[in-house]
């Protein structure tokens, strides 16, 4: 089931939140639990039994490295538990990527296994691997309710498109949690302004760059294919961050706080700091369960480069099964490598304007590679981007000119401006401000919600894009 | 107002606009056709243990609980406005073009060459046959181009009907493309609908007869009668907002000329205009009764030709003023027809003239011939 949809909307959250308001304390986790299995169900009517499997697995593990703790035998639960976990999410996401790629090094005919993506198997198989490392290192405690464990993996929310929440961030909450009237309500509205940035911004950037990627790169002018990737730079960010703001929102709603996983990633002056700000908690999931113990930055530069570059070729697959992810990783990787070793420094002596130009550069030749999954439409839409079919054609002005509101909104929604002006009035001393914030807190997130319930009606065009990962 | 009490009302209004919408929801009857969007609602989807187990189910589901929700047609307008208010001039496959023009979107990407090619063939092998003669009108978006949103990228049917041209050759075709171009400043074309208007078919009639070498008829474009004044056409359904009502006119004279009209081999009237389609959305179905598979129409007239239409339905405000030149005029709509061509044309059109009479694209997407 997707937040943006009518189902979602006016069948399942008002009767899960019924039912989850009016059901006493102990209630609440079976509550939300038996509402979680029915979300993922929805639309995995039948890997919800793999997310089952997950769980049960990692809940014994957990019990396992708590038990033998201290002895070898705690290790060898932590070892079988990331390789249960790897080996899910390998099997369903890059066994028949690994297929492809040896049939066509090798000349081999080894037949593909034609299984469909689990969705959100690449967000609950870390969030349960986080688990049972911070369970085995003593950075949280053990599990004992199946229950309460089952809630930490199936929790809708996040369920399908993250945040990555570690356990040790929602230990407390899963047992003892209460969601008073302000963060309900700061909850509410950040769903609805999610749901706006997917349903108002995303879907209609979208629309644009379904319009370029569906014409053939050779005869894109650059004007075209410009227009195309920042459309799609817009609508990946729009449509995941909005995800995220949903997501949080509902946690709010429940009593929980996740981790922010967005902030404003298009204004960072490096590819470091885009990093720092840009699905923050894979981020941080990779430093601290990947690049920290492989040694990070304290067995000398050379390791800490391999070290990096790990970090990347990871961090590109698991965006999915495909070359072009992986490159665009290691994109990433070779640009942070060049910023550690001495760009950084080269950068932080320029003016800010230079540093967002050259990352933003760096950000919408990496979404070409991200975006388009041939080598040969990725070639010929980097020609057609540097000229190579012409500077403009009408067809191009056409498209500029009918989207030229959207991709407005969009620069300006990408910038903190909306939030500061936001919060100069919410803090403003002189009356009429402060009334002025308290009308617009209410009348906005309604608005949000009115028109994006529009366009989900009028929509058969609502696709997630990160439903993929 | 305290902190707990703002957030209680905020919290109280978007809860009362999700539970209003849902109780809404819940109180209205399903429906099975939807008038404005002129296609058959989503129904109810039968459970089955495997349609839940491939998926199917659910997403049957999803489609029927959006294909019902309450106020769909509002919530589809609101969508609209909120493209307005984004100044765009293309909504659904629309332009939004200048004078309150809606002129249908037609991209060349569409109309592949090996599409254009594989009716040629098929359209020159029926002109060989049958002698026809190929009268394919151009669409609203190629001849009002100054209506058109700046830009705007359209399939250029100047030059595929050049191609038709030289395929079928200069004594077969009819070259309403310039009949209609000498006039584009008149109300040629609907602007709420894709058809063109009677006075457009005029002027593809004077067209024809010069093609045909045919005396045209006295029609006198200044008496056109009314049918109504309140027609909103299928692209306005498209856009689904308000928009500015417009006419439909016809040649009184074609009502004065006796006919027989035969539908479909079964329901026979004597008029070619049919006034109950006036009180409902699809008011061009006034002209022949909308579509129908087969049409035969006996003049009464002793010219002893006959004539044998393929067509969509732009033809049908156009037939009636042919209606003078002939005994006997079959109309065939391919879309409604599934036996093969060949055979009927043996049967009806042997010894009479035949006439291929399209827009370009529908001829396009629906010409056959085997």
């Amino acid at each position: 089931m997707v937040f943006s949809s009518v189902i979602f909307l006016f069948r399942f959250l008002p009767v899960f939140f019924i039912l989850y308001y009016a059901a006493p304390g102990r209630m609440k986790n079976f509550i939300l639990f038996l509402g979680s299995l029915f979300f993922y169900a929805w639309g995995e009517p039948v890997y919800v039994l793999l997310m089952l499997f997950s769980t049960v697995t990692d809940y014994f593990h957990g019990r396992m490295i708590e038990r033998f703790r201290g002895t070898g035998k705690a290790k060898i639960f932590l070892v079988s538990s990331v390789i249960v976990n790897l080996a899910v999410l390998c099997f369903f996401k890059y066994a028949d990527f690994l297929v492809q790629t040896v049939n066509s090094l090798l000349g081999t005919q080894i037949p593909l296994l034609g299984l469909g993506l689990p969705i959100g198997i690449s967000f609950y198989t870390f969030q349960t691997m986080s688990y049972t490392i911070d369970v085995y290192r003593g950075e949280a405690r053990v599990q004992r309710n199946l229950l309460d464990f089952g809630v930490f993996v199936a929790m809708f929310p996040q369920l399908i498109a993250g945040p990555i929440v570690k356990y040790r961030d929602v230990e407390e909450r899963l047992k003892n949690r209460r969601a008073d009237i302000c963060t309900v309500s700061r909850g509410m509205k950040r769903f609805c302004v999610g749901l706006a940035k997917k349903v108002l911004v995303a879907n209609v950037t979208g629309e644009l760059w379904t319009a370029v990627s569906g014409m053939n790169p050779g005869g894109l002018s650059a004007m075209m294919a410009w227009l195309g990737i920042f459309a799609y730079a817009f609508q990946i960010y729009f449509d995941f961050s909005g995800y995220s703001d949903m997501a949080i929102g509902l946690g709010q709603m429940l009593g929980f706080r996740f981790p922010e996983n967005f902030n404003y990633p298009y204004i960072s002056a490096s590819v470091t700091e885009f990093w720092r700000r840009w699905h923050i908690s894979l981020g941080s999931w990779f430093r601290e369960y990947v690049y920290i113990p492989l040694g990070g930055n304290r067995k000398g530069l050379p390791r800490q480069l391999v070290n990096i570059l790990i970090v990347w070729t990871l961090t590109g697959i698991w965006h999915g099964a495909g070359w072009n992810f992986l490159l665009w990783g290691l994109w990433f990787g070779v640009f942070l490598s060049l910023e550690k070793l001495f760009f950084g420094r080269v950068l932080a002596a320029l003016p800010r304007a230079v540093g967002i130009l050259y990352n933003s550069f760096l950000v919408l030749m990496g979404w070409v590679l991200f975006a388009l999954e041939k080598p040969e439409h990725i070639l010929g839409y980097l020609r057609a981007m540097f000229g190579g079919n012409g500077l403009a054609d009408s067809r191009a002005l056409f498209l500029g000119r009918e989207y030229i509101v959207p991709m407005l909104i969009a620069v300006v929604a990408a910038t903190p401006l909306f939030a500061a002006w936001a919060k100069r009035l919410e803090t403003s001393r002189w009356g009429v401000g402060a009334a002025l914030y308290r009308l617009g807190e209410k009348v906005i997130p309604v608005a949000f919600l009115i028109l994006s319930v529009a366009c989900i009606v009028d929509a058969s065009y609502n696709p997630f894009l990160y439903f993929r990962f | 107002m305290g902190e707990k009490w703002n957030a209680a009302f905020t919290v109280i209004l978007l809860s009362a606009v999700i539970l209003i919408f849902t109780a809404a929801d819940f109180a209205r009857e399903d429906r099975t056709f939807s008038e404005t969007e002129n296609r058959v609602l989503a129904s109810r989807p039968k459970f089955s243990a495997e349609a839940l187990l491939k998926g199917s189910y659910t997403e049957d589901y999803e489609t029927y609980v959006t294909d019902q929700f309450v106020g769909r047609d509002r919530w589809i307008d609101l969508k609209t406005r909120l493209e307005l208010f984004f100044l765009k001039r293309e909504i659904g496959g629309v332009y939004l073009g200048k004078d309150g023009y809606l002129l249908e979107q037609h991209l060349p990407e569409q109309y592949s060459e090996e599409t254009v090619e594989k009716k040629l063939v098929l359209l020159d092998k029926l002109v060989n046959d049958w002698n026809a003669r190929v009268m394919l009108v151009p669409t609203a978006d190629n001849i009002l181009t100054d209506k058109m949103p700046a830009n705007a990228p359209y399939f250029r049917q100047d030059t595929f009907l050049e191609q038709v041209r030289e395929r079928v050759g200069s004594q077969h075709y009819v070259d309403v493309f310039s009949a209609l171009e000498a006039h584009r400043d008149q109300e040629i074309y609907y602007r709420t609908d894709h058809h063109w208007t009677s006075l457009g078919a005029y002027y593809g009639y004077l067209a024809w007869a010069e093609a045909a070498g045919e005396q045209p008829w006295n029609y006198d474009t200044g008496a056109m009668k009314l049918a109504s004044d309140d027609f909103q056409g299928t692209l306005q359904a498209k856009i689904n907002t308000e928009w500015e009502r417009e006419s439909i006119y016809y040649f009184g004279e074609t009502e004065e000329m006796p006919v027989k009209v035969t539908y479909d081999l079964r329901n026979t009237t004597d008029t070619l205009y049919e006034a109950g389609h006036l009180e409902t959305k699809n008011k061009y179905g006034f002209f022949l009764d909308d579509n129908h598979a087969l049409v035969e129409i006996e003049t009464g007239n002793s010219t002893g030709k006959t004539l044998f239409v393929i067509k969509d339905s732009y033809a049908n405000c156009l037939v009636p003023l042919l209606l003078p030149h002939y005994d006997r005029i079959c109309l065939l709509d391919l879309r409604y027809y599934n036996g093969r061509l060949y055979p009927l044309l043996e049967q009806y059109a042997a010894g009479g003239d035949v006439l291929v009479l399209y827009n370009c694209i529908h001829f396009l997407e629906d010409f056959v011939y085997i």
